[in-house]
């Protein structure tokens, strides 16, 4: 009977929680997502996100193959960044691109650092990131939801969205509006109304950034499971609102109403699923709020005065890029006190 | 004190539910904690009904020379020597140190080297007996009554009877209690805090010690008290255990001269037991980094050494059993006993029906901070409060599942560490051999509880890695010289 006794050093439980059970939670809050990207774009859809998933898995076991790793497909956080990078494509986008992009993604993003936990940005940005540097005309080519037509005028804004659609295919989203609005120094109205869609999603943009309703549904479900903390997202939307109020309050023309900031160009996909993102994210809670109002105020300064017209992937990445700084800065201070400071 | 105790008894025991990492613990009005900490299942209905038994009466006994924090023990008997139970068969001059005492009746067969789960091997003192000399002793708690009172037993008396008795700490590190009661004009002190927590799963010794032997711990309470001479004292007893609560009060009430001790409900949460975790839960105070409780005047005893304390000083008997939780879903018959502190692992085990065929880990205390044996010999100490046997099924969970992965930075162990350190930090910094930067992060401040390895997704053994690192770190700073 002795044969089977063995010792390891404690705790000899553990709970039952893997990083495998984390990556499943992150996939199941985005199923609402997903599901509303298909109601909206549907057959694009169909062919996007699987077309990100299966060629993010397969890189990383490729991946695993050529380093001679063992395999690490088993953690599922290649199907995550599939999802997430399938779903902060525009719906129009060829299949070779986005395979391009996951590609780039999970070999340049995550493996060249060394795999799962190792990475320093967030995989799905990076290849986002890349799929705009190299086909720039595709990534900003945004597509009328499929609901969206003259068989079912009601789901959308009726009026307005004809009055806005320049093209058949193609239409500019709302935070694109929005900056001609306040290049031009036009009147932003228009969009304001506009942005009403966004909160159920009839309206062009990314697959999963239309619906913000399927969004706070899938964060949620991440906040139950206690698969992420609050810090960050609260950050990212609170910082976001104070930049698009002060926007508003300056000049309620020209700039939109602040909660269409929230509810549009992704904000809510990074405040729930990219950003809290933990291997690219700080360890500790200061680090978490500071992260959050980071990403927020960089998206926002991005949107209102810069270039772009969404800042999103800029204001993750540049924020990763400070986090170990960040975690630095951000030590935690023992219970009982530094022992050095104590001794003084 | 007893409002909704009913109630709540019952869900105690649910098991972590699907929608919630947390167990959903319905906590006591006043219940009071630290923050951090993490909620392991506690698994005490294996043995919490199960009243205190006599022990197995073993043919041979292995008292260690050092049970304790502190200078070993010489042995003060031959071989071939008679000995008589209570017999003093170890002691040493040194301030902080503790000593032995035989258990039982017989012949010192040798005096060889054992196996102590955290001391490493050290020498003991074999005694063999024959069971028919050897009839089980009974707790001498029916000599108590709630009407004990500490007036005829001067301090020094107390104190001196207990160095005597060679009375260390019984919750688990076994620092000796006479240095501990001795008061220190440089920092009086102010509160005495009685541990009965038992944070630790599958453990309910001390829970069983609270429910039968009430009266004397209250008498130990007194004693002790008077030895340290402090007024304010605080009995903490997490609130999963109500019962005990309800019997402490009871028992406090109609007890003369007991002004000043309280009975404080804890919530149920590991490690609520530590010693820095519940001066911080009842007192609302943190005792200094790489300080101890005495910096800030506070005395923490567990419940168990304020029984051994109320023996000494009354029965004039020495510490020479203890009870021991016997445990878990590998062992036949779980149960508590008390038993000769020195019987071997495997005498109790036998004792308890033996293992399971499906037992796969035997843990000297209990699955969190205890030791995993492979001897079975090693001889149960003063500080053993249970020995848990656990099958694959517990200690399974993920980690054989073979899905064990790089850290993914989720934050859980920081947020679990009661002592608020960065433990995936000190553990990379140990694996990659850069101790200076463990040190950095006060790799030392660690007291070894499990939480971050227990909460951690990636099912890195993260205490293992610190554990190891603070060896290390000792050998390095002992190569090194002045
Ligand atoms: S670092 Fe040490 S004190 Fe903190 S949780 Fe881990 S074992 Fe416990
Ligand atoms: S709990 Fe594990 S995975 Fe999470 S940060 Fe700590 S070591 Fe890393």
């Amino acid at each position: 009977m002795l044969e089977n006794i063995t010792v390891s050093p404690s705790p000899h439980i553990s709970r039952p929680l893997s990083t495998r059970r984390v990556m499943i939670d992150v996939i199941i809050g985005l199923v609402p997502a997903v599901a509303a990207a298909g109601y909206y774009f549907r057959v694009y859809a169909l062919i996007l996100i699987p077309t990100c998933v299966i060629s993010a898995v397969a890189t990383e076991w490729l991946c695993n193959l050529i380093r001679k790793k063992p395999n690490s497909l088993g953690d599922f956080s290649a199907v995550v960044t599939g999802i997430i990078l399938a779903l902060s494509l525009p719906p129009g986008l060829p299949a070779w691109a986005a395979v391009i992009g996951s590609c780039f993604s999970i070999a340049i993003g995550k493996m060249v650092f060394g795999g799962l936990g190792a990475n320093i940005f967030n995989p799905a940005m990076v290849g986002r990131t890349f799929l705009t540097a190299c086909f720039g005309m595709l990534m900003t080519s945004w597509m009328v939801p499929a609901t969206v037509d003259s068989t079912m005028p009601k789901i959308a804004p009726t009026e307005v969205s004809t009055k806005t659609i320049v093209d058949a295919r193609t239409q500019a989203t709302p935070l694109a509006l929005s900056k001609q609005a306040i290049k031009s120094k036009s009147e932003a109205g228009v969009v304001n109304e506009q942005l009403e869609a966004t909160f159920t999603g009839g309206i062009g943009g990314c697959l999963g950034e239309t619906s913000a309703l399927a969004l706070l549904i899938g964060g949620i479900y991440l906040f139950v499971r206690r698969t992420i903390n609050f810090h960050i997202p609260l950050a990212v939307l609170a910082a976001a609102f104070v930049f698009a109020a002060i926007g508003y309050a300056v000049n309620p023309q020209a700039y939109i109403w602040p909660m269409s900031h929230l509810t549009s160009g992704g904000m809510l996909l990074c405040a729930f699923f990219i950003a809290t993102d933990p291997v690219t994210a700080p360890l500790t809670r200061k680090g978490m709020w500071i992260f959050g109002v980071g990403v927020g105020a960089i998206t926002m300064l991005i949107r209102i005065v810069g270039e772009y017209p969404e800042g999103i992937m800029y204001a993750v990445l540049l924020m990763n890029a400070v986090t170990p700084l960040i975690d630095r800065f951000c030590r935690l201070v023992p219970a009982g006190g530094r022992p050095e400071e104590i001794k003084n | 004190m007893n409002y909704k105790l009913q109630t709540k008894a019952k869900f105690s025991e649910s098991k972590t539910s699907l929608f919630s990492k947390r167990r959903r613990e319905p906590s006591h009005p006043a219940s009071v904690s630290f923050p951090g900490g993490t909620h392991p299942p506690g698994s005490k209905e294996l043995t919490r009904e199960s009243k205190i038994q006599p022990g197995p009466a073993g043919k041979q006994v292995a008292i260690m020379l050092s049970q304790h924090i502190g200078a070993i023990c010489e042995p003060l008997v031959e071989k071939k020597q008679q000995v008589q139970a209570g017999q003093k068969i170890g002691d040493c001059d040194a301030f902080v140190s503790a000593t032995v005492h035989s258990p039982v009746n017989g012949k010192v067969k040798e005096i060889a080297l054992r196996s102590h789960a955290v001391l490493g091997r050290g020498p003991a003192v074999i005694i063999e007996t024959e069971p028919e000399n050897n009839p089980p002793k009974q707790p001498c708690s029916a000599k108590f009554t709630s009407d004990f009172n500490d007036d005829s037993y001067s301090a020094e008396q107390i104190r001196y009877a207990v160095r005597q008795a060679g009375i260390v700490g019984m919750g688990g590190a076994g620092f000796p209690t006479s240095v501990k009661v001795e008061p220190n004009p440089k920092a009086p002190k102010e509160a005495m805090i009685v541990n009965g927590c038992e944070c630790e799963p599958y453990i309910t010794c001390d829970y069983r010690i609270m429910l039968e032997w009430t009266n004397q711990i209250v008498a130990g309470v007194k004693l002790a008290r008077k030895a340290a001479g402090c007024s304010e004292v605080f009995i903490g007893i997490e609130d999963n255990k109500p019962e005990a609560i309800e019997v402490m009060n009871t028992a406090l009430k109609t007890s003369a001269n007991s002004d000043g001790i309280k009975v404080v409900p804890v919530k149920t949460k590991y490690p609520q037991g530590g010693e820095r975790q519940l001066i911080k839960a009842i007192l609302k105070k943190d005792v200094p980094t790489g300080g101890i409780p005495p910096m800030i005047g506070v005395l923490v005893l567990n419940v168990a050494t304020t029984a051994a304390i109320a023996e000494a000083v009354v029965t004039d008997w020495p510490l020479t059993h203890r009870v021991v939780t016997v445990t878990g879903e590998g062992i036949v018959n779980p149960g508590n006993y008390y038993v000769p502190i020195g019987t071997s692992v495997a005498e109790l085990i036998e004792f308890c029906g033996g293992l399971r065929e499906e037992a796969v880990r035997i843990i000297l205390g209990g699955p969190m901070m205890g030791i995993a044996i492979a001897d079975l010999t090693t001889p149960t100490t003063k500080t053993t409060g249970a020995v848990t046997v656990l099958t694959e099924k517990q200690i399974g969970g993920a980690k054989f599942a073979g899905i064990q992965t790089p850290c993914i930075r989720c934050g859980r162990c920081l947020e679990a560490c009661p002592e608020h350190l960065n433990p995936t930090k000190i553990a990379h910094a140990v694996k990659n051999n850069l101790l200076d930067v463990a040190e950095s992060y006060y790799i030392s401040a660690c007291m070894e509880c499990g939480c971050c390895s227990y909460v951690c997704p990636a099912n890195i053994e993260l205490t293992g890695y610190i554990k190891t690192g603070k060896i290390l770190l000792a050998r390095q700073k002992k190569k090194i010289p002045q």
